[in-house]
């Protein structure tokens, strides 16, 4: 018969031994898994911030034409900057605060730096003082905020052969595709038209890219030969290489608005151009009238042009959430189920773009939408 | 029931201010991984913000999102839709630190996918079945809400005014981030209480919502700690303890533990409201000269302007 004492010890050691125990099997438990006894979610959400901010240095301001700058940002030494192809871009965060948005025309295989180019815009000419900060202010040493690259201007890497078309300042973007496509021995073409060969960047690197006079690439400067004839290019006249543009060709435009219209004019039935604008038309002025159809309401709402598809559907269906109504909160995105997208937020990923839009700044770009509302 | 005066919330009106969510950006690459020097206990506590908000705030929106039709009053949904554009917001700005902690050798994806589950299968929408059920389970929630914010306001006022910070070198953009938060959530502190109260407003359900609520954060506070102490590349045995915590509430580097639990009896009686906490006029103050929010200014005027 054990004496009280020594029964009272036993289970003090017995008591002890399993808290021992359990502490260490938890102990491993939250070590294998933070937040044991939770489950993990399988494709975890958190993490993976649609964009960051990155903070550049200006490595090198250099004039490449009248009135072209051409920026080098560095990130800090070592670390890699995010990949990029051919038609990205990366908004850049001037001094002022101003967003604007500029296409990358380095080398996407250089992960240390990126390479933007841009011309001076005056007022006179619609310019809102974005190009003149790049200009003034982003001299060597300086450091800018950048979100991105996206890439709303993708390059595809089947086509049977490719047709460019830049104006002006539109080359930058096009100048890393048919460095891409000329580097994997495809078949193009590029018709590169400016005021004159001195306010023309990359003149010098394309045309021998292009094989020289009657090679692949045309250059039309309008002080010497007026205006561009698209139609002809298009149609493969007066240029020694490849045939005219036919199925199977993908082609490419970058420039001002009357050029971008003039290419779409000129192809022939079934083959529809890449356009890169340069910039929304948000601010243009004259916006378009629209009709938004909510499916799952059965209701069909016009958007004026001076009213968003936000306020119109409010009007039927005032509990649609918003918030910010300038495009960077997010709470106003929708799924789009039919009709093409004028995208003018800050927020989306390009995958996001495909289905879906907000609403407080974002429009149709034909005449009609239908969203899941 | 009763309706006595003195037992009823009582607001502090001139505390009350329009909400708007700003555009703000912050660049992580020269922050370093203590970000608070020679502090990895008081940084990496901190840093939990980091773990919880992303998904956490991202469900404060998914849930006020389906709140909106029940709001019967003008100004309070002004007020939400002002809530959920800074919820949103705080969500964006600290998910981008995470990949920033992941290149310093401090992958937070193991922690973070299970408070995704908890926010978007544990308290999602799913829980419980349609009609009844899931209006309680709505309103639940919008009750748990408000239980949360009476702490991010109380933690917001205490980074507001936490000059030891200052004084221990810790990193500008960190602060910004940690004060920008801070001074929106004292500016709306009192929007997920008063929606609650319009809603629903039943004190068992406060009471009930504050004891999970309550519960569920000491539980994720100390786990995360615990986590970012242990995975920390550059401590050979690092560990977190409520002694720590204490200390440093001490020092002024953390809320002090004797302030945390006097916050708790002041959300339980029958007479708070959140105004009577904090002050706006701080915030307003910190958020004139926050480097990201008058950024976030400069844009979006410079935006409004064609």
């Amino acid at each position: 018969m054990p004496l009280p004492h020594l029964r009272t010890a036993r289970t003090a050691l017995l008591v002890t031994g399993a808290a021992l125990l359990t502490r260490r099997a938890l102990r491993r438990r939250i070590g294998a898994s933070p937040l044991w006894p939770l489950p993990a979610l399988e494709e975890p959400v958190s993490g993976q911030p649609r964009s960051r901010a990155l903070t550049l240095r200006v490595a090198r301001h250099e004039r490449v034409a009248d009135g072209v700058v051409q920026l080098r940002l560095e990130g800090r030494p070592l670390a890699a900057l995010p990949a990029w192809a051919p038609g990205a871009h990366l908004d850049l965060v001037l001094p002022s605060g101003l967003v604007r948005q500029y296409s990358l025309c380095g080398d996407p295989e250089d992960t240390s730096s990126y390479t933007v180019a841009t011309r001076l815009i005056g007022p006179d000419e619609g310019g809102r003082g974005g190009s003149r900060e790049v200009h003034e202010e982003l001299r060597e040493g300086a450091e800018v905020e950048v979100r991105g690259p996206r890439n709303r201007f993708p390059l595809v890497d089947d086509a049977a052969s490719y047709v460019f078309v830049a104006g002006g300042i539109g080359i930058t973007p096009i100048l890393a595709m048919v460095r891409a496509v000329d580097a994997a021995g495809a078949d193009w073409r590029l018709l590169y038209c400016g005021r004159s060969r001195a306010s023309m960047p990359f003149l010098e690197e394309l045309e021998k890219l292009g094989g020289g006079e009657g090679g692949r690439v045309s250059v039309v400067a309008e002080d010497v030969s007026g205006r561009p004839d698209v139609g002809a290019f298009l149609t493969g006249a007066g240029t020694g290489a490849g045939a005219g543009t036919e199925a199977g060709t993908a082609v490419y435009v970058c420039g001002p608005e009357g050029l971008m219209d003039a290419v779409a004019g000129a192809l022939p039935e079934g083959c529809s151009p890449h356009l890169e604008r340069f910039a929304p038309a948000a601010s243009a002025g004259g916006e378009s009238v629209f009709e938004v159809e909510l499916r799952r309401s059965g209701r069909t709402v016009t958007v004026g042009a001076d009213t968003t598809v936000l306020a119109a559907v409010r009007a039927e269906l005032p509990h649609v959430p918003y918030s910010c109504e300038q495009g960077f909160c997010g709470t106003c995105q929708h799924r789009v189920l039919e009709g093409e997208i004028d995208h003018r937020d800050e927020l989306l990923t390009d995958g996001e773009r495909d289905d879906s839009m907000l609403i407080c700044v974002s429009r149709a770009r034909g005449t009609r939408l239908v969203l899941d509302l | 029931m009763s309706n006595t005066k003195a037992r009823l919330p009582q607001p502090v009106a001139a505390e009350r201010i329009p909400l708007k969510a700003r555009n703000v950006s912050f660049s992580w690459e020269s922050t370093p991984l203590h970000w608070l020097p020679g502090d990895p206990f008081t940084t990496h506590t901190i840093n939990v913000l980091h773990l919880l908000l992303p998904a956490g705030e991202r469900w404060f929106v998914h849930v006020y999102k389906q709140v909106l039709p029940h709001i019967r009053d003008e100004r309070l949904r002004e007020d939400v839709v002002g809530f959920i554009g800074q919820e949103a917001m705080h969500s964006q700005a600290h998910d981008e630190v995470l990949p920033h902690l992941r290149e310093q050798g401090l992958d937070p994806t193991p922690y973070t996918a299970q408070v995704d589950w908890l926010f978007e299968k544990l308290l999602g929408d799913r829980t419980l079945p349609p009609g009844r059920p899931r209006h309680w389970w709505l309103m639940e929630r919008v009750a748990m809400i408000a239980a949360i914010e009476h702490y991010t306001a109380f933690l917001g006022d205490w980074v507001l005014n936490a000059e030891e910070l200052d004084r221990r070198g810790a990193d500008p953009t960190m602060l910004d981030l940690l004060r920008w938060h801070g001074a929106e959530e004292v500016e709306h502190r009192a929007v997920a209480f008063d929606l609650f109260m319009h809603v629903d407003g039943s004190y068992r359900r406060r009471v009930r919502t504050w004891a999970t609520a309550f519960t569920a954060l000491v539980f994720l506070w100390q786990r995360g700690a615990r986590f970012f102490m242990e995975n920390d590349p550059t401590l050979a045995n690092g560990k977190a303890s409520f002694r720590d915590f204490h200390r440093s509430g001490r020092a002024g580097t953390l809320p002090t533990t004797g302030d945390m639990i006097r916050s708790i009896p002041r959300y339980l009686s029958r007479a708070y409201h959140p105004s009577q906490e904090g002050s706006t006029e701080q915030a307003v103050a910190y958020l004139a000269s926050s480097p990201a929010a008058t950024a976030a200014e400069a844009r979006t005027h410079t935006n409004g302007a064609a």
